[in-house]
């Protein structure tokens, strides 16, 4: 099902309800009424310069960039991690809800965790996304696969419940994308003991040169990639492909290219989780390939002091960029002015096996 | 500071002071895997039975001391758990020595040992006095289910902990017969001149491990040459070329992906990283 995009008039009075709202407002948002309250609840602390963003500024924020946003959400199953106290207080993670609101699409999928199935929450319309920020969902997370076979994936099957070989056979078990997670474990000297690597210039300067490299070597082989900032330290790396490749499948791909990143600099990169071979390295991390994980959506917010967004860039722009110049308050600004640089990701799907010259692909 | 292998407490007469050890020294020695030369693949160590021929599960291995040739009494986890303890969380204080006394043969490993939180009045209170009195305390301690003898002596206003070989750990030297050696005050002469000549304080910052320092080099410039040798994973052969080892993953993703058959279910990497967030 594609996501029901808001008008631009309709999230124009969404915000202008939350800016005329005391501390609670019930918001009208596309035929639905939403209970928003606490807002004035600082969710990332202010600074010296700088007052807090409250969940006002949140949900002003989710409106703003729903446009762009919810197309990256539709139809994938979601998990959120929730800050109640805001980003220094405790989070947790929601995967399954118990009473989702009637506007909110779920869908119910086995879990090999709990060897039941459990609802999912679909997030592809402006009142859930609101729904979500009102319970200070900071960050997104939405799977690679999706429900609907149409148009690349049509011989696969649509039930996702009963059994894991059920799932397996399923739809669900056929991502839209390979996805690479260059993660700098390149200290800055400042952390606390154990914490992890901060954001700073040398690590993402290496961090960039390295998703350069993966990028000109795809191309070269014919294979478009896409970039975006994690919103913390790293940047993510998205090649959307025709979904014939399963997860284990994709993962492999992913390996592949990881392995070979890591012969060409032994120095800079690593592929391993282990603590000790992780430090001053960039960790190429190819094991987010896997059913039910997923990295944090195009323009979530992240648990930055700064309120940063992961956001999609251009790949002419990456070498200006820094993740820090993302925030609540620039992306809504730079989404209205140029657009989002992932826009129409899904139509320029690949197939692997054909542009590889694979025998007998189909 | 690395993490405390051992915490406890030194007992001395009624007083118990807190403590945690820490190792003092670590090698610098650079480690090698082997490697078959062939595909260079990691070798693994297979504990294997020659007489059922097949490789042995921890489950089924306990220790053996050989008391006869081929002739053996075995021991298991619960044997040694009996095995009487005494100190087992206690550095139990029972002599007061002159360092000189101890000869540097007996020294086996340096550890520091650093008070715990609230007791760093006693711990000081027994440096200043073993400082005072120019003493070195001899006591017991049980370190991964070995009873040591160590010595406890200040160092720098803090306590360091010496273990000690036992007097029928130390060999006996070989035999040599050097009384019917003659020496001229000419040769002692000469000898004390050539010592004059080097004499200084020993400064440990002088000395360097010059064979790691070449070994590194080396180590370095293969890196820097990509004379880099994958070891293969069991399921995937070596490959250099990116276009080329794409095709094989996809291959054989298309073809029933044979090689992920024998691939467990469970992936640990996988697993493992499920708490982190990108």
């Amino acid at each position: 099902m594609p996501a029901a995009i808001p008008a631009a008039g309709s999230v124009r009075d969404v915000v202008k309800q939350l800016d005329a709202a005391r501390d609670r407002v019930v918001l009208h948002a596309d035929g639905h009424d939403v209970t928003v309250s606490n807002l004035d609840k600082a969710l990332w602390p202010g600074t010296p310069t700088r007052r807090p963003f409250t969940k006002r500024h949140l949900l002003r924020y989710l409106a703003r960039v729903s446009r762009w946003m919810l197309p990256h959400l539709a139809d994938r199953p979601l998990f959120v991690t929730r800050f109640p106290g805001g980003i220094t207080g405790k989070s947790f993670y929601q995967k399954h809800w118990d009473d989702p609101p009637a506007f909110a699409r779920t869908v119910a999928i086995y879990s090999s965790h709990g060897e039941t199935d459990g609802e999912y929450l679909i997030c592809e319309n402006l009142p859930t996304l609101l729904w979500l920020g009102q319970m200070a969902s900071l960050e997104l997370h939405a799977w690679y696969s999706r429900t609907d076979p149409e148009p690349d994936a049509t011989a696969r099957g649509r039930r996702f419940t009963g059994s894991e070989a059920e799932l397996e056979r399923s739809v669900l078990n056929y991502p839209d994308f390979v996805v690479f997670d260059l993660d700098p474990y390149d200290y800055s000297g400042r952390e606390a003991r154990g914490a992890e690597p901060e954001l700073h210039r040398r690590a993402f300067t290496r961090t960039r040169r390295l998703a350069l490299q993966v990028r000109e070597q795809l191309e070269g082989l014919g294979l478009t990639t896409y970039v975006k900032t994690s919103g913390r330290t790293g940047l993510h790396l998205y090649l959307p492909i025709v979904r014939d490749l399963d997860f284990d499948a994709a993962r492999d791909v992913a390996e592949t290219i990881a392995k070979h990143a890591l012969r060409e600099r032994p120095r800079e990169v690593t592929i391993e989780w282990a603590v000790e071979r992780l430090r001053g390295k960039i960790f190429f991390d190819y094991n987010q390939n896997t059913r039910g994980k997923s990295l944090a959506v195009p323009y979530s917010t992240r648990r930055h002091p700064n309120a940063t967004v992961s956001t999609p860039v251009r790949w002419e722009e990456l070498e200006r960029i820094y993740p820090t110049d993302f925030t609540i308050r620039t992306v809504p600004d730079r989404l209205e002015a140029d657009g989002d640089p992932w826009d129409g990701i899904l139509s320029a799907k690949q197939d692997l096996g054909t542009i590889l010259g694979v025998g007998g692909a189909a | 500071m690395a993490r405390a292998i051992w915490s406890g407490s030194i007992a001395f007469g009624m007083v118990s002071i807190p403590v945690k050890l820490y190792g003092a020294t670590e090698s610098k020695d650079i480690s090698f895997h082997l490697l078959h030369a062939t595909c260079g693949t990691r070798l693994k160590q297979l504990r294997w039975c020659p007489t059922d021929e097949q490789e042995v599960p921890w489950s089924e291995i306990v220790r053996g001391y050989e008391y006869a040739k081929d002739q053996y009494v075995t021991l298991t986890d619960e044997d040694f758990e009996q095995l009487p303890l005494p100190s087992k969380h206690t550095i139990e204080l029972n002599a007061f020595v002159k360092e000189d006394e101890i000869d540097p043969v007996y020294y086996e490993r340096s550890y520091h040992l650093a008070p715990d939180e609230r007791a760093e009045k006693a711990y000081t209170l027994l440096i200043r006095t073993l400082e005072k009195k120019g003493l070195t305390a001899i006591a017991n301690i049980t370190i991964r289910r070995k009873e040591q003898l160590c010595a406890l002596r200040p160092k720098e206003g803090a306590l360091m902990l010496e273990t000690l070989y036992y007097p029928d750990e130390i060999r006996v030297r070989p035999e040599m017969d050097l009384e019917k050696v003659k020496i001229s005050d000419r040769e002692l002469e000469m000898a004390f001149a050539l010592i004059d000549l080097l004499r200084k304080p020993f400064d440990p910052e002088e000395y360097k491990d010059h064979y790691r320092e070449a070994l590194n080099q080396l180590i370095e410039a293969k890196l820097e040459g990509r004379e880099v040798v994958e070891s293969p994973a069991p399921k995937e052969s070596k490959v250099i070329d990116l276009a080329d080892a794409l095709r094989r993953s996809v291959e054989a993703a298309k073809k029933g992906q044979p090689k992920r058959a024998a691939r467990p279910k469970a992936r640990p990497a996988a697993r493992r990283r499920a708490r982190k967030v990108s």
